[in-house]
């Protein structure tokens, strides 16, 4: 039952008399009280489709996310089992306990604060405008005015646009993937994503796309916890671990492997 | 426009064709599911087994009238916040549910036009020889009633395969997430889902062969 879903595809038993079994009888198989993972496997989620921070490549899970709690892990001896979902259903596995934490440039909020714990932010980044190579039109946040612009369903841009004094007049699309394609295509104006991801996509990827203006709105990215005992524990775990790779400089040094440049200081 | 990458296209197709056998597994045990509880349903609508009948009425006007997402979400994140034991399934398990629930609830109604479509007459002639209820249905009603069903159970079937892709949603990387991730990682949008959408149209015209065989083979009684 506690099949990693990255591994499935490579284990090939063939148990779906078994599953039949277990979806008939899901309820009885709930009262044998199947164990969710052991304390010391750290279960993070996160898309896998967040470049360069966590994406894939040739079936290989990559990206500055894994990188870092690879490393996070190492510390507290936890084993890491990496859980990847579509975005928006990464919080609901949080809540329901089939997570511990996402690992997804989770941005500090205060309405988040009222549901999470947080732990101590590990990259520091502003919010940045992305438009169609050649559109000169938008040069800051207020030029989207009368504009179409594309985020990620449940991001903290979504949030950071809506509160924006003329909101209303910008109409707002929210995507569950793949805004840069839409962009890129024509469809939107614009998408609002984090400074050094979106200067990471027009770098390294054949995507006609180019920064406008400067970041409007300075984020601090940390990991969410479930707001009982056992997140406060796993919450300071990591923060010790974090303080630890932030000393060493072995923090700095993932960041410079991915971006090029530090983006770990506030 | 860039020309395709048809070497990124090649190296994608044995990285999805592995995810191919969890998506085939889990339409395939949804599929038997459904079909066990389809038939209930559609035995209890037929009968019109008082109380139970309702609850059919009820169950199929539910699943029918609600999204499969929509559904997905209410049991693996919804309701486990109010019954916490439910947190016991995972998901795989839960899209096979999913897709159990919703696709019986279709499926049902047309075993139910199936079975409702056999001629009266051949029901009072079976009992007029003395064949029990039993003997009818087994001998009469449901060999006759599967081959009129078959066609429209076998399209329920290819709904369900594709229907698979929405459990990434639930932390289930299938077919459809591994594209979504891969497409991520290389923004390769055209390439990765136009590899991934000739998957799935070559297994389900290969179905679509099965499909031909088992409609003949059926069919034999009322060939001459």
């Amino acid at each position: 039952m506690t099949l990693t879903h990255l591994s499935w595809a490579t284990h090939l038993s063939w148990a779906p008399l078994r599953r039949v079994a277990v979806a008939l009888t899901f309820g009885l198989a709930a009262t044998w009280g199947i164990a969710p993972a052991n304390a010391d496997t750290l279960r993070v989620g996160m898309s896998g489709g967040y470049y360069p921070f966590t994406y894939v490549e040739q079936d290989e899970l990559k990206g500055f996310e894994v990188d870092l709690m690879n490393a996070i892990g190492e510390i507290t001896g936890d084993d890491i089992d990496f859980v990847t979902a579509s975005f928006s259903g990464l919080a609901g596995m949080l809540d329901s306990g089939r997570i511990d934490t996402i690992a997804n440039q989770i941005t500090i909020t205060p309405e988040r604060q009222q549901k999470y714990l947080f732990s101590d932010p590990y990259v520091y980044d502003g919010a940045q405008v992305v438009v169609r190579k050649g559109n000169d039109d938008i040069q800051d946040v207020e030029d989207l005015k009368g504009k179409t612009v594309a985020v990620n369903l449940g991001s903290n841009y979504e949030q950071l646009l809506r509160e924006l004094p003329y909101a209303d007049e910008i109409d707002i699309k929210t995507y569950d993937s793949n805004i840069e394609q839409d962009v890129a295509l024509g469809r939107a104006d614009a998408f609002v994503m984090d400074r050094v991801s979106a200067t990471q996509v027009i770098k390294d990827k054949p995507l006609p796309l180019q920064l406008a203006g400067q970041p409007f709105s300075r984020i601090e990215n940390a990991y969410p916890f479930r707001d009982d005992e056992a997140g406060a524990a796993l919450r300071d775990r990591i923060n010790d671990a974090l303080e630890q790779l932030r000393d060493s400089g072995k923090l700095s040094e993932i960041s410079e492997k991915w971006f090029g440049t530090d983006i770990t200081q506030p | 426009m860039h020309a395709l990458d048809f070497d990124y296209m090649l190296g994608l197709v044995p990285i999805l064709l592995g995810y191919l056998p969890l998506t085939l597994e889990m339409a395939a045990a949804g599929m038997a599911c459904a079909l066990i509880l389809a038939c209930l349903l559609a035995v209890i609508r037929v009968t019109r087994i008082p109380g139970l009948n309702a609850f059919a009425l009820l169950f199929i006007s539910f699943f029918r009238g609600t999204p499969l997402l929509v559904q997905l979400f209410l049991f693996y994140y919804g309701l486990p916040q109010i019954l916490t034991f439910l947190i016991a399934i995972n998901g795989i398990t839960a899209t096979i549910l999913g897709l159990t629930l919703h696709f019986s609830a279709y499926m049902a109604e047309s075993i139910r036009a199936a079975i409702v479509g056999i001629d009266r007459s051949q029901t009072e002639a079976a009992l007029s020889i003395g064949m029990t209820r039993g003997q009818l249905m087994r001998r009469i009603v449901l060999p006759q009633a599967t081959r009129v069903a078959t066609p429209t159970l076998m399209n329920y079937f290819i709904d369900m395969i594709k229907s698979t892709s929405l459990a990434f949603t639930l932390g289930v990387t299938e077919m459809m997430g591994a594209t979504q991730k891969e497409a991520a990682g290389s923004f390769l949008y055209f390439e990765a889902f136009l590899v991934v959408a000739v998957i799935y149209w070559v297994v389900v015209e290969a179905l679509s062969w099965v499909q031909k065989w088992l409609e003949n083979r059926l069919n034999r009684a009322y060939q001459r």
